[in-house]
């Protein structure tokens, strides 16, 4: 009986392939957003596990306290001493053009608990000449091999690469023609991260041509109660790991995916809807027939799976695709942004098949839980009586209301829980508010337009056209108002999402004028930039020199933490604080002023960035307690800076005291030279006299353009799925007015019948519709401007560590309102046409009110 | 008031042209009432269209108030059909969005002859008194075809045409509704056509013609 009753009912679509297409349509594309997301999030995520599985952040680390590289005196000296340190080589290499990373270690002293350490029968394979190059099956792609074909093979290395980390001694009598080698052997784990190449060290030295420095020391973690003399301890906990670097980023996406599925999911309740107002008849006789309620209900449960099925598998074949697209945009971004290497070639485990199913037929059974509801509780004795829907609907708009302000409440909630959490906490609670935000004002709208078109009616009354312009779309309202609140969501993200773009933008570029105070920039190993400070400052060329240099610190105690005895590994960073930088250098909070925070900077105080501010709650004022090689000292800091784009925390200080005081590396010189200085001279001199390639003298422009280049990539992904949001809205309100095109059609027709033009009527849905989009627009505007500074204020402090300032963007504004129009103009139209090309006549025969 | 003359109306149909009306003549003036009989698919409805200016003839002129209608663009029509015509439909065509009142006013303000007096006259007379606020849903099937009429009525036309009132209304509606019908006629003097299958409600008016194979037999009366 039950496939007989499914029979009956789908039945319906056949007449109706308008409301199956815009059901589909909302499951295609509720599931291909999110699982195009998901797929990219599944991707990472599968690359972090595999790097952290490698090593980067579940070993402690040795570095010297002199802030000299590790070399292999250093390891064979504490081995001698009885340490159980494990060497480890890194460096990029250049094959067939694509850049591969490096990894040697030493697998007889590598800790036990790392997943190369036991490698069993293979390590003699490993460790003997001629080696092994370990690679994950995804690396073969760059090396333009297949996994059959791979297994032994040893493809020649074409060029030296940027081999970073070497000296400029190491890489003395370097060149592309000697590096004719080949890679050891190739064998494959799948544990392995991508662009890795990992094998014994003795094989990466010969590779990279770097047979006495080391990239790392490392040792099992806790396996060293304290550090070495001369060496400093850091402790596996207190390194941040790429997956907790770029949590955040992919709890964006995965917010902005959800949006994307809750809009689809708009667009599957409403065609739900539609049907089963159309089916009541129908469901009705069927009871009336004797269909027990629960078969009822069971076939149309079975109505839903053969959707979900349908639906699931368009999405996710077009999710996979969108995912592809989207990948090595995002790739580039975590890669730019967090050093984080991504597999630029989709990675889907079994739990993301899983997921994805499971999300669409949970939002599937979530969207058509009304409709089981009232079959379940059908009275069969109210056949023909679906005409209350009147009374219906206002009940409806009551409960809206009431959900509404209970969401609303919930909202204020939230926002009082982050108020009582420290700054920069409270990701999770601030996109719970958002949400919030935006369903309660979803939910406010319908009521809202209703109150609105009420006063209309009643101030037109005078205007018969406009009078039923105005009563119709109010009776269009309860199978319009799911695609506008879904048009309201869209457009408050879309304008709080671009307006927090748009000022991000204007802050970092105006950051980075700011901040690359110098027209030319040299980048050279330590040992290549210091003679070569020394030579610039004779030059008569060169106006000045303005070194910088990079470090790292251990945070030892902050002003009310002094018992936690905590360390955290901080970076340092150098800038000589000359005029020319001390001008312009943005400084976010200061003590008493620009003038005081340099002069202090000067005499032993530090400037610390924005993010380690927020993370360790410090303002200016504070002190810092820092292991310095001659020991603990307390530090004051005297300001604050912005420091957009950078994951970690830093502590600035002037370059020689980096260098002198905390052992730290001249990284790179800006230049400023004399107006009548002949550039390309200059730089010839010094690839003449330092052997430095021209890519390492970096013209304050190209900087400028790379950073802004990769600022718009990392906006790709927001931009894209905000575009796709805003699509699935305009298909929402398209979907609705076509599966009900056919009864406005009628209602048309009879104004037509006395005597309203038919161009007038054409016209009419059109300037009805585009009224309706054009207030939710409006509504739509404070909703963006709240969810802007919720993204700036809170949720970027919370992610990435850095508040921006809130801007307004007046263009941006207007282009909600003119996408509102557009959109419901565009949604609009293909009916509007039907109607142009449908007679009149003919759709006056086609039935009753 | 209404002139047809030598009319001919032909479908394009898959299966090729389908002629509908072949070459009818009729004449209505101010204050006749005429019913037009004639078996399903004989064209009584294509030939009451025509008369609206609902569809344009293939052949042949249709006149109304000394218009032809050929000569008429179609917001011209429009304009006839609002200021000249009330029409009354077998499906009632009510405005589901608009009110009792509404729907009553809503012919009569396009055409900017909204008279109050006349309104409520016609509420009373249509028995509709205190359902103003009711929606058209609210009304039984006899109640929307008098509204039905009422806004037809409610612009003070020249001509009314009625494609089968009563075919969707019990027999004692239907004659509530034709008496109300033929009484407001008389009220207002405008000139009826009336699509009917039924020989009892074709009774109480002037003349009668009949449609068979798109011809007219007339039957005056």
């Amino acid at each position: 009986m039950i496939l007989r009753v499914l029979a009956t009912l789908l039945a319906h679509y056949r007449r109706h392939p308008g409301q199956l297409a815009m059901l589909l349509l909302g499951l295609w594309v509720a599931s291909a957003l999110w699982s195009s997301v998901q797929a990219v999030n599944a991707t990472a995520k599968d690359s972090y596990a595999r790097a952290n599985a490698l090593f980067s952040a579940n070993l402690d680390e040795l570095s010297r306290r002199d802030g000299q590289p590790l070399t292999r005196e250093d390891y064979l000296r504490l081995r001698r001493e009885g340490f159980p340190v494990s060497p480890i080589l890194e460096g990029t290499l250049e094959i067939d053009g694509e850049r591969l990373t490096i990894v040697g270690i030493e697998p007889l002293t590598l800790p036990s608990s790392n997943t190369l350490g036991a490698s069993g029968a293979a390590l003699t394979a490993f460790i003997t000449p001629p080696w092994q190059t370990r690679l994950a099956p995804d690396t073969l792609d760059l090396l333009g091999l297949s996994r059959q074909q791979a297994p032994g093979m040893t493809p020649a290395v074409d060029s030296a690469g940027d081999r970073a980390g070497d000296s400029a001694e190491d890489r003395a009598g370097d060149s592309i023609e000697d590096s004719g080698q080949r890679l050891p052997p190739l064998a494959l784990r799948t544990d392995l991260p991508p662009n890795t190449l990992v094998m014994d060290i003795a094989a990466a030295a010969l590779l990279l041509d770097r047979d006495n420095t080391l990239s790392q020391l490392v040792t099992a973690p806790g396996a060293l109660s304290t550090a070495p003399e001369g060496y400093r301890l850091t402790r596996a906990a207190t390194l941040a790991s790429p997956e907790q670097l770029t949590e955040s980023f992919h709890l964006n996406l995965t917010a902005l995916a959800l949006l994307s599925l809750v809009v689809g999911l708009f667009i599957v309740q409403a065609a739900l809807g539609l049907a089963m107002e159309q089916r009541l008849t129908t469901l009705r006789t069927l009871r009336a027939l004797g269909v027990p309620a629960a078969t009822l209900v069971m076939a149309i449960l079975l109505e839903l799976l053969v959707f979900g099925v349908l639906g699931a598998a368009l999405g996710l074949a077009s999710g996979i695709w969108l995912a592809g697209q989207l990948l090595p945009d995002v790739a580039t971004t975590l890669s730019s942004l967090y050093q984080a290497d991504v597999n630029r070639s989709l990675v889907l485990p079994w739990h993301y098949w899983v997921g994805s199913l499971a999300i669409t037929f949970g939002g599937l059974l979530l969207a058509g839980s009304g409709v089981l509801w009232r079959a379940a509780r059908l009275n069969v004795l109210a056949l023909g009586q679906s005409q209350a829907w009147r009374l219906a609907y206002q009940r409806q708009l009551n409960r809206m209301t009431l959900g509404a302000a209970a969401v609303a409440v919930l909202a204020l909630g939230l926002v009082l829980w982050l108020s009582l959490l420290p700054p920069g906490q409270g990701v999770l609670i601030s996109f719970g508010f958002v949400a919030a935000l935006l369903l309660s004002s979803a939910l406010c709208l319908p009521p809202l337009i209703n109150g609105v078109l009420h006063l209309l009616q009643r101030w037109l009354r005078r205007h018969p056209l406009a009078h039923w312009a105005v009563a119709d779309i109010q009776l269009q309202l309860p199978r319009l108002s799911l695609a506008m609140m879904a048009l309201l969501i869209a457009l408050a993200t879309n304008l709080g999402v671009s307006s927090m773009v748009g000022g991000f933008r204007l802050t970092f570029l105006d950051w980075l004028d700011q901040r690359l105070a110098a027209p030319l920039y040299v980048n050279a190993s330590p040992s290549t930039l210091a003679p070569m400070l020394d030579w610039l400052d004779a030059r008569p060329d060169v106006a000045e020199t303005l070194p910088t240099a990079r470090g790292s610190v251990d945070l030892l105690a902050m002003d009310d933490a002094q018992e936690q005895g905590t360390r955290k590994r901080i970076a340092l960073f150098g800038i000589t604080p000359a005029p020319t930088i001390t001008d312009r250098w943005p400084l976010l909070d200061t003590t008493e002023g620009r003038p005081t925070a340099w002069a202090a900077l000067s005499a032993n105080s530090v400037f610390i960035n924005e993010q380690m501010a927020v993370a360790q709650q410090l303002v200016p004022g504070d002190a810092v307690t820092l292991d310095t090689p001659q020991g603990a000292r307390p530090f004051e800091i005297a300001a604050v800076y912005p420091d957009y784009g950078n994951p970690r925390q830093q502590i600035l200080v002037p370059t020689e005291v980096l260098i002198q005081r905390f052992g730290g590396e001249v990284a790179s010189i800006g230049l400023v030279v004399n107006d009548r200085a002949d550039r390309q001279a200059l730089r010839q001199a010094m690839t003449d006299r330092f052997d430095v390639s021209t890519e390492a003298m970096v013209d304050q422009q190209e900087i400028k353009r790379l950073a802004t280049q990769i600022f718009e990539r990392t906006f790709t992904i927001t931009r894209a799925l905000n575009g796709l949001t805003l699509g699935v809205a305009a298909l929402a309100l398209l979907a609705t007015l076509l599966a009900q095109a056919r009864e406005r059609r009628r209602q048309l027709a009879s104004l037509w019948a006395l005597g309203v033009p038919r161009k007038t009527l054409t016209f009419l849905p059109l300037f009805q519709l585009g009224g309706l989009a054009l207030f939710t627009g409006v509504v739509a505007i404070p909703l963006g401007i709240a969810i802007t500074w919720t993204l700036v204020a809170i949720i970027n402090v919370a992610a990435f560590g850095w508040r921006l300032p809130l801007y307004l963007f007046p263009w941006d504004i207007l282009i909600t309102l003119i996408t509102a129009l557009g959109v419901a103009l565009a949604a609009a139209a293909l009916p509007s046409i039907q109607l142009w090309r449908t007679s009149p006549q003919a759709m006056l025969n086609q039935g009753a009110t | 008031m209404l002139v047809l003359h030598q009319v001919h109306k032909t479908f394009s149909t898959p299966q090729g042209t389908l002629p509908v009306l072949n070459g009818i003549n009729l004449t209505l003036q101010q204050g006749d009432s005429l019913a037009l009989m004639g078996e399903s698919g004989s064209g009584k409805s294509t030939l009451l269209h025509l008369a609206a200016g609902l569809d344009l003839p293939s052949d042949g002129e249709i006149c109304i108030d000394g218009h032809a209608l050929s000569s008429l663009d179609e917001p011209a029509r429009a304009r006839l059909r609002r200021q000249s015509l009330g029409l009354v439909f077998q499906q009632f065509h009510l405005v589901p969005s608009l009110s009792v009142i509404d729907n009553l006013r809503l012919q009569a303000r396009l055409a900017d002859r909204e008279d109050a007096e006349w309104t409520a006259h016609l509420m009373a007379r249509l028995g509709l008194s205190g359902r103003e606020a009711y929606y058209p849903e609210q009304l039984s099937g006899g109640q929307q075809q008098r509204l039905a009429i009422g806004r037809a009525l409610a612009a003070r036309p020249r001509l009314l045409l009625a494609d089968e009132p009563t075919g969707n209304l019990d027999e004692q509606s239907a004659d509530t509704v034709l008496g109300l019908l033929l009484d407001l006629v008389k009220e207002t003097r405008c000139a009826l056509l009336m699509v009917t299958h039924s020989a009892r409600v074709a009774a109480p008016l002037d003349r009668l013609v009949h449609l068979h194979l798109g011809r007219l037999e007339d039957n005056a009366s």
